[in-house]
């Protein structure tokens, strides 16, 4: 294997890595803070990429502005979800909470896609690249300007989001909550609120990842499946509701699939990562940072 | 200050408490005994809204407070310490401190009110960086108790502190109970440490079966023949679950 191969793998893998540590961080939260198991996660991800679709294309709109509009639109749409949703589910629900959590995120999964079919068709809506041009490395390694933006998007946005939960006072609010309930709400924390908000971040970090890789995968009403799955993938391999866990996590699964598809071909990364999964699960199904605390970021 | 009047509550699908009526004013260092499974905690839990009346009315400074959330009523200034504690472990000693003011908006006060539990706890400033899931269990109960004192509380309930404890430690505990008391603090105590907790509070009620069998000057109560045969001369044998003072003799509270 030449060196132009490896880099053009390892750029990829890292590219799809800062997608998945996005979505999969996400996809945490919810679980750790709210013990939902979201299967319309990929959903928020559509979201994002066709409000970034017609954000940039039909509006033209300058692209960053077009993904920030995206991502709050993402939050939006979260917010309203939990409280239409989520929130009534909780007040009702009795027992099995999770799997309740289950049935109504995977039915309206299959309802958000097929609004979306409905509106605006099968078509893919998708764009050729935000930025245009390559940053040249070597004469032979390069990387094009719109995956490396891509990137730091999703690198800035990994890091506010973590900021956000360490050092603010709401995001020690959100963990607080992931730890104890009753603790949270004995020093003053509105439950609904933080769990509202927990969504809504969860669903604007979807969004953010649907629109800053428009280019890669375009916008069309079933174009969430894959990141979705693939997001559950690192979650369950991390352990379920590790925050930080699901950000190194979502590296590796990147590189695994990355790699995978170019020694095995197409059609047989998911095949491996799944194997990986199988075994990872056999030796520690707590999964690799999986642990007796309960927490989003404490592990 | 507080007034509960003909409280009715069920722990789950079983009714526990049947017309509890009390009062604590300010300044007061109010006790509430009895055995267990009386209802004590079942109507802490009430006050604060963890556990829905079935029945009767519980009144903060003339404010009702029935139908409001746990978190609604830490905001009008009623502190909980629980019995099971309900820490954040995975955060440090000083993040947990900092929750506790988290309805408080002024920093200032917030920071003065940190300076003033690690006066009272010295051990909580020597570990602020450790997680409080690695405390050990005296250091628990007093890191919960300050971060209950963090929202500057006009009213402090307190669950079973001595519970789980070592004697050296339950004095430890009841010794900054009776200091935070001194200080000013109005304190409601829930306890199952009868002989302990009769000599250093003002009043007492006497739980059993749901109600309010007797109530009280705390010194009047010690002099009760019922709780001297029931309580205090079984907890000097040292059986029942009600530990025996720990010094053996009437503590200097």
């Amino acid at each position: 294997m030449n060196l132009t191969v490896l880099w053009n793998l390892l750029v990829t893998g890292i590219l799809r890595g800062g997608l998945y540590a996005l979505m999969a961080g996400g996809l945490a939260l919810l679980f750790g803070v709210m013990n939902i198991c979201n299967f319309a996660h990929g959903e928020l991800f559509v979201v994002g990429a066709y409000v970034a679709y017609f954000a940039y294309v039909t509006f033209g709109l300058p692209p960053l502005l077009a993904i920030l509009i995206a991502a709050g639109a993402s939050f939006l749409v979260g917010a309203l979800l939990e409280k239409s949703l989520i929130l009534p589910l909780r007040r009702r629900s009795k027992g099995e909470w999770i799997m309740n959590t289950f049935l109504l995120t995977s039915g309206l999964s299959v309802v958000m896609q097929n609004t979306a079919q409905r509106v605006w068709g099968v078509r893919y809506r998708g764009i050729t690249q935000y930025w245009a041009g390559t940053i040249r490395i070597t004469p032979t390694m390069s990387v094009a300007v719109d995956r490396a933006v891509a990137f730091l998007i999703a690198v800035v946005g990994i890091t506010g989001f973590w900021l956000f939960l360490r050092r603010t006072n709401v995001g020690r609010a959100i963990r607080a909550v992931s730890q104890n309930e009753t603790g949270a709400m004995l020093v003053g924390i509105d439950l609904d609120n933080i769990q509202t908000l927990t969504f809504a971040l969860g669903s604007m970090l979807a969004g953010l990842g649907g629109a800053s890789m428009l280019s890669l995968i375009p916008a069309y009403p079933f174009a969430g499946g894959k990141p979705n799955i693939t997001s559950w993938f690192v979650v369950t391999v991390v352990g379920l509701g590790n925050v930080g866990g699901s950000i190194v996590g979502g590296f590796i699964v990147g590189l695994v699939e990355s790699f995978a598809f170019f020694y095995l071909g197409s059609g047989w990364q998911d095949v491996f990562s799944l194997g990986v999964i199988i075994l990872i699960l056999l030796v520690k199904p707590s999964g690799l940072f999986g642990s007796e605390v309960k927490g989003v970021l404490e592990r | 200050m507080l007034e509960v009047s003909q409280l009715q509550a069920s722990y789950g699908p079983l009714q526990v408490i049947w017309g509890v009526s009390l009062h604590v004013e300010q300044g007061e260092f109010v006790a509430l005994i009895g055995p267990n499974g009386a209802g004590k905690t079942t109507t802490l839990r009430a006050i604060m809204g963890l556990v829905k009346p079935l029945s009767g009315t519980i009144a903060f400074n003339g404010q009702t407070l029935n139908g409001l959330k746990a978190n609604q009523i830490t905001r009008k200034g009623i502190s909980f310490v629980t019995e099971d504690l309900d820490l954040f472990d995975g955060m440090t000693v000083h993040d947990n401190l900092i929750l506790g003011g988290f309805s408080l908006h002024d920093r200032a006060q917030v920071e003065g009110t940190l300076e003033s539990v690690y006066d009272l706890f010295p051990i909580l400033a020597e570990r602020h960086r450790q997680l409080a899931g690695t405390l050990s269990g005296g250091e628990r109960k007093m890191l919960a108790i300050g971060r209950g004192l963090m929202l500057s509380p006009s009213l402090i309930l307190v669950d079973e502190p001595s519970l789980g404890l070592a004697p050296k430690l339950v004095l430890a505990v009841f010794e900054a109970l009776k200091q935070l008391h001194e200080r000013g603090s109005t304190i409601l105590l829930v306890e199952q440490n009868v002989y302990t907790t009769l000599h250093m509070t003002n009043r007492a009620y006497v739980l059993e079966n749901g109600q309010v069998v007797m109530e009280g000057p705390s010194s009047d109560l010690l002099r009760n023949e019922h709780l001297q045969r029931t309580y205090i001369s079984m907890g000097a044998a040292g059986e029942g679950g009600f530990p025996a003072p720990a010094d053996g003799g009437g503590p200097a509270l």
